[in-house]
């Protein structure tokens, strides 16, 4: 049935991952949470484990379970903790050890875009938040925790619910998967091309091209002639000869960089979609701002009170605007 | 230097379309679907524990740090398969997914902090009463 981890094996995992989460979940001290949280702990990662045995040379390196190991560790941690404070901070653990894998993934911008922005603006929001909504704990009891962190809502029934879903994510990834095709090698280099200044800047930096030469035109496109699928480079030079500079003649920090793909395929490929992203987060800081504002209440005889003020203000000041346009009054 | 284009002139008749191996360029080399299941395998427990999270925890912070997690997750799934296809389009929908999880966090935050104002308590179980 599935090739990489035998099905009664895949369920006796999942089954006590399970048990393990919710055992693990915050129920007023009733339940041995830690015993809960080794036996999820330990049966993700027997699970991953048991996977790589039969992968053999296909597994992946040591780093993946390494990352994967703290995400999914702090990632239990996170819906454990009966502290919001502390969740938040192993969020931020989960988010530093995701970008890890993203790294292994050759993901370099995306990465760091995570730390920055997760980890950086977007949960520090949440701590912010999560000090303002909190009550002031009283003198004599500094460690009280509140009833609605410390007990959890019908932990069986959810934990069922989620780990039915688990099971059949993992069957059908793991059936999916292995009828995938891998894929031709693509040529990352195909899109310098596209980027005519960045090679003529690498090649002069490496004194490949003197002053007075520079890449050729092709005069039916009009395009620079840089071929990187094929890996030639054609060089007009000064004499009035050309030479082609092929692939291992090149200098190697003549590639692709992830970014410079990324933004490529970004701004190339998906336009309309970076415009509407724009909207959704003005559209987002609108709403946040007339959500959180806070709504003064008045009666009529208030509302009037506060007009009459302002309009006297505004008498007031223009009174003393035109003094200080008189004469002496001036600045 | 224009000796060194003059013979790679000259040479590269005798190799037209040469094509460096992977290893020699750096190229990503393509990755096996069994890696690309572990990433998935991981990117799963992580959906599934946020899931877990949502249903289970009551504080409402702590609800939607739950759904970052299971945004992070489906980073995970994206990417990974981005890297599977050799495709950068898996990169940039996580690009979109974090402005959406950016958006929401905004909305979310400022929701919470008007029903905090409402109850003076973050228990999803106080707004039992509008039988959501």
């Amino acid at each position: 049935m599935l090739h990489v981890i035998a099905p009664a094996i895949l369920f006796t995992l999942l089954v006590s991952g399970g048990v393990g989460v919710a055992l693990a979940l915050p129920r007023a001290g009733r339940m041995p949470q830690v015993v809960g949280a080794a036996t999820a702990g330990l049966a993700g990662g027997l699970l991953i484990l048991a996977m790589s045995i039969r992968a053999g040379a296909d597994a992946p390196n040591v780093y993946f379970y390494i990352f994967s190991a703290i995400a999914l560790g702090a990632a239990l941690r996170v819906i454990t903790h009966d502290r919001p404070v502390y969740a938040a901070l192993y969020f931020v653990l989960t988010v530093i050890a995701t970008s890890g894998l993203f790294l292994i993934l050759s993901a370099e911008f995306m990465a760091f875009a995570m730390i920055i922005v997760y980890a950086g603006a977007i949960l520090i929001t949440y701590l912010f938040v999560i000090m303002l909504a909190t009550q002031a704990p009283e003198e004599e009891d500094v460690e009280v925790l509140a009833d609605y962190d410390t007990t959890a809502r019908e932990p069986i029934a959810a934990t069922v619910a989620g780990f039915l879903l688990l099971s059949v994510l993992t069957v059908m990834i793991l059936h999916g998967t292995a009828g995938l095709q891998k894929p031709q090698p693509v040529n990352p280099d195909a899109l310098l091309a596209d980027m005519p200044r960045k090679v003529e800047s690498t090649l002069r930096n490496h004194g490949m091209l003197d002053t007075g030469d520079q890449i050729a035109i092709d005069e039916t496109t009009g395009k620079p002639k840089i071929d990187g699928v094929k890996g030639e480079i054609v060089i007009a030079m000064e004499s009035g000869l050309t030479a082609t500079l092929s692939r291992s003649e090149w200098p190697s920090d003549l590639r692709v960089k992830n970014v410079e793909g990324l933004g490529f395929d970004l701004l190339r490929n998906h336009p309309g979609t970076i415009e509407i992203a724009g909207v959704i987060l003005l559209m987002a800081m609108l709403g946040a701002v007339v959500l959180s504002r806070k709504q003064v209440e008045m009666d009529e005889d208030a509302k009037a009170a506060q007009s009459r003020l302002l309009s006297e203000r505004r008498l007031s000041d223009s009174a003393s605007a035109a003094i200080g346009r008189g004469p002496g009054g001036g600045e | 230097m224009n000796d060194l284009l003059l013979a790679s002139t000259l040479g590269s008749t005798s190799f037209p379309n040469f094509v460096p191996t992977l290893a020699q360029s750096g190229f990503p080399v393509p990755m096996s679907e069994i890696t690309l299941a572990h990433y998935l395998v991981v990117s799963a427990i992580m959906f599934t524990l946020g899931l877990i999270g949502f249903l289970t925890r009551r504080n409402l912070i702590v609800m939607f740090l739950c759904t970052e997690l299971m945004f992070q997750a489906s980073g995970i799934a994206l990417i990974a398969f981005g890297r599977f296809h050799l495709e950068y389009t898996g990169q940039t929908f996580v690009i979109f997914v974090l402005t959406v999880a950016a958006a929401e966090a905004a909305m979310a935050l400022a929701l919470v902090v008007l029903l905090f104002r409402r109850k003076e308590s973050l228990d999803a179980e106080a707004w039992k009463d509008m039988q959501g």
